[in-house]
């Protein structure tokens, strides 16, 4: 769409691996885009839908949802899995609302992966910039 | 305190919560005898007119929720009139089933009610808004609004009775709400739901095992149900836990799964958002790591039609209320 347009990016990290990546990503200088909002939760396993379409309603242009790799890595035992399996069905429902499902998106971050979360936040906002702005009605 | 002015307007609905306050029986008759129903257009011949001429109405009942520019006339009207504003069943609550029909667009929806259906016969295409002559008598349909829309988007809510139709607990309370401001004058704290907060689980007796586990969903339709055990842990899809219990477990006694109609409890903004984070949760639990995590997705993803399912009764008050316009270009 427009090519100016700067994509609204809501980014709910897990306090122990995703967020901690996003620093590292910080204190390791890497650049990124600068259109996440980040909101650290206790675990990706604590993301209600309802935070994400909440968000989407209100003016973000997309979700990412930032948590530990499966199978192990969950502080909490399965908070991750918990995570992965709302975002499926999450994804499914968004569809049929008619908003492009390819609006939120959920990534495994570990706190050594500072570069792996520039990377998909880089992906990300290039992705949400092709889809242009998402208008609410 | 006696001779208190009810009104009852009826919008877009099916005339089951009428019926369901005939079902008041002999509860209605002692209203009555201190009431006077000064509108009811469903059960006698009221026109608009006779909800102008008077002055002030005590107990505005609304059933149905807003679908044409008449429904939001009468709406608007009542609340002028009405000292206290009762939206009775789930569509004046929620937009109830209508409220799907947010999915499509207006235009849309007149196509195919009044042109493309096989049982339609309507060769000048008149439309709803234009005029027709009937003995030469000029009518007009009323036009429909752009979306469905429940009665607190509209105007002002005192009180909600909630259910498809209103029974058992739902309708005792909406009597003890009317009796009590009959007699004492007293109404509760407004945006009350008469109908508590407790959900259909709470009181369901059917056997839950410690942990109910969804390895696969299954529709009703496909196999025995067990009539004992908790439809979840079948992986049959049961709004039980994010509904209000006023009904008395109708429908799971007769071995039905819940279909939400009454409504969430008030503190959930988003039922399908709340629903998708209950039901999703329950997959393979604590079993999870013996599957990929595309294996894990496509177990979620086999549900079918999870927003006509979770939303049935409550998409037009949900987060996203209808059909957004978000195309891949």
């Amino acid at each position: 769409m427009t090519d100016n347009h700067e994509p609204k990016i809501v980014a709910f990290l897990c306090r122990w691996c995703a967020y901690a990546g996003a620093d590292l990503a910080g204190v390791s200088r890497l650049e990124y885009p600068p259109n996440i909002t980040p909101i650290l939760v206790p675990c990706s396993g604590r993301i209600d839908p309802q935070f994400i379409l909440l968000a989407l309603k209100n003016g973000a242009d997309g979700v990412f949802i930032g948590g530990c790799h499966t199978p192990n890595d969950c502080h909490y035992i399965s908070g991750n899995y918990k995570a992965l399996k709302r975002y499926a069905l999450l994804k499914k429902y968004l569809e049929q609302l008619g908003i492009n499902p390819k609006r939120i998106r959920l990534e495994w971050v570990s706190a050594t992966e500072g570069a792996k979360f520039a990377r998909v936040i880089k992906e990300f906002t290039e992705e949400l910039k092709k889809l242009g702005p998402l208008h609410v009605r | 305190m006696t001779g208190i002015k009810i009104a009852i307007v009826c919008g877009a609905s099916c005339g089951g919560c009428d019926v369901s306050l005939v079902n008041l029986n002999e509860k209605l008759l002692e209203i009555a005898e201190h009431a006077e129903i000064v509108f009811w257009h469903t059960a006698t011949d009221f026109k608009l007119e006779d909800l102008e001429k008077v002055d002030s109405i005590d107990l505005g009942i609304y059933i149905g929720s807003i679908r044409t520019e008449e429904h939001l006339e009468l709406a608007k009207k009542l609340r002028e009139k009405a000292k206290y504003i009762v939206a009775f069943g789930s569509c004046a609550c929620f937009g109830g089933l209508y409220g799907l029909g947010n999915l499509s667009e207006k235009r849309e929806l007149i196509k195919t009610g009044y042109l493309e259906t096989p049982s339609t016969e309507n060769p000048e295409e008149k439309l709803p808004g234009d005029k027709i002559t009937v003995d030469s008598i000029d009518i007009t349909l009323p036009s429909l609004t752009e979306w469905n829309m429940p009665l607190n988007k509209v105007i002002n809510v005192d009180f909600y009775v909630q259910g498809c139709p209103p029974l058992s607990q739902s309708i005792e309370g909406f009597y003890r709400l009317v009796k009590d401001y009959i007699e004492k004058g007293i109404v509760p704290e407004r945006g009350v739901a008469v109908t508590g907060i407790k959900t259909l689980c709470d009181i369901c007796k059917r056997k839950k095992p410690e942990k109910i586990v969804i390895k696969k969903f299954r529709r009703i339709h496909e196999g025995p149900v067990d009539p004992e055990l908790c439809f979840l842990a079948q992986g049959i899809i049961c709004l039980g836990p994010i509904t209000v219990a006023a009904c008395d477990g109708l429908c799971i006694n007769a071995n039905m799964p819940c279909r939400g109609c009454l409504g969430p409890p008030p503190d959930i903004i988003d039922r399908a958002g709340k629903f998708i984070s209950t039901i999703a949760s329950l997959v393979e639990i604590e079993d999870e790591k013996s599957l990929s995590d595309e294996e894990l997705m496509n177990i979620v993803q086999k549900i079918v039609d999870p927003l006509g399912t979770f939303h049935r009764f409550t998409f037009a008050s949900g987060i996203f209320d209808k059909k957004q316009e978000d195309v891949e270009e």
